[in-house]
């Protein structure tokens, strides 16, 4: 239940800043000013696409995964687990290059950029008990 | 289980609600003119053109353009015309050159938020740079699917300006007026097309403008230069 909470607040993060991305939103509230240094940026884009936008798919991704492994028939399924694992540290591998990239690239922080950072941070350590769950399954 | 997915769904209303507060609060990016409905008096609109000159104000020939960064003909104008134009008549104070908004939104869709972008370069002094780098770039952002929004940022960086404040001046309605205006002001002295070229409030026609030597000629020709 913790990680589709934090699957949920990670979706609604992002399509924040992906609204901001498409214009529909003018300015970000962010108080620092950083993150639209940051959201404007080169590194904003990622193989063409925009950084939000991989955000939202993959807490979406995330939530669904979580919601589902809620129900009853799913709740022995391997994947589920392996998927939740897989899934959160790929995030935060991804999450660690772009906060390499404020630090030492952009010079600039968004803050928003780090509430995120510290959402699939927190999906990693909510993962923890799956992790253990799929290594004692024979 | 079900008191979960209520404090799900709970967190979900009022995140989306939160979104959607932010997309409609404070000044929306101004991506079309005015809406002429809502404007009182579209005299006081009017007043509010201005053009972008370049040149000795008291040059004999005054050449005005109405221009669509959107428009191909203008595109050729510009990388073609105008810069030849700049060189021997403006540079030697023959001629003073002023620019003006005409975009034609019903047939390009980005025109508007590329005359604005313009502009927001032209808080920063650098309305020429952008402006030939907007129209350097046509193929690319003519086509997005989307407010090419992320393009015209990147030219900001490319030509120098400050992205910050270009980036704020951008997604607001910040010269949507002055636009607007522009494009008033472009209809009620009948343009309907762009380029546009008047020499000394002659207008050129369809063929002229196309080539150097017959606006070198109309030029020359007004002024006596």
């Amino acid at each position: 239940m913790g990680l589709a909470l934090l699957a949920l607040t990670g979706v609604l993060v992002s399509a924040y800043m992906t609204a901001y991305k498409l214009g529909f939103v003018g300015s970000l509230v962010c108080g620092t000013g950083g993150c639209e240094t940051v959201q404007n940026s080169p590194w904003s884009v990622f193989m063409g696409v925009p950084v939000p936008v991989i955000g939202l798919a993959g807490y979406g991704l995330m939530l669904v995964i979580s919601l589902l492994g809620l129900q009853p028939r799913f709740e022995e399924d391997r994947r589920i687990p392996a998927l939740l694992v897989g899934g959160a540290l790929i995030g935060l591998a991804f999450t660690t290059y772009l906060t390499w990239l404020e630090a030492t690239v952009i010079n600039a922080w968004c803050r928003w950029c780090i509430v995120s950072a510290v959402i699939i941070t927190l999906t990693v350590l909510f993962t923890l008990p799956e992790f253990r769950r799929l290594r004692s399954q024979p | 289980m079900k008191p979960f997915y209520v404090l799900l769904a709970a967190i979900a209303v009022i995140g989306i609600g939160a979104i959607f507060y932010s997309m409609r609060s404070g000044a929306e990016m101004a991506t079309e003119p005015l809406d002429m409905s809502t404007i009182a008096n579209a005299d006081s609109l009017l007043a509010q053109a201005r053009g972008i000159p370049i040149g000795d104000e008291n040059a004999p020939v005054q050449v005005i353009v109405f221009s669509d960064f959107q428009c191909g003909g203008c595109a050729h104008w510009t990388t073609n015309v105008e810069p030849l134009v700049k060189q021997e008549y403006v540079e030697t104070g023959k001629v003073r050159y002023t620019y003006y908004d005409y975009p034609i939104t019903s047939i390009h869709a980005h025109a508007f938020l590329a005359a604005r972008a313009a502009r927001c370069a032209l808080d920063q002094d650098k309305f020429w740079e952008y402006h030939d780098r907007v129209f350097a770039g046509q193929y690319e952002w003519s086509y997005s699917r989307t407010a090419p929004v992320d393009i015209f940022t990147r030219y900001a960086t490319e030509t120098g300006l400050d992205v910050d404040e270009f980036t704020q001046c951008l997604r607001s309605d910040r010269h949507a007026e002055t636009v607007t205006a522009n494009a008033l002001l472009g209809q009620t002295l009948g343009v309907n097309g762009t380029p546009t070229v008047y020499i000394n409030q002659r207008k050129l026609g369809d063929r002229e403008w196309q080539d150097f030597a017959t606006v070198s000629a109309a030029i020359q020709a007004a002024g006596g230069v």
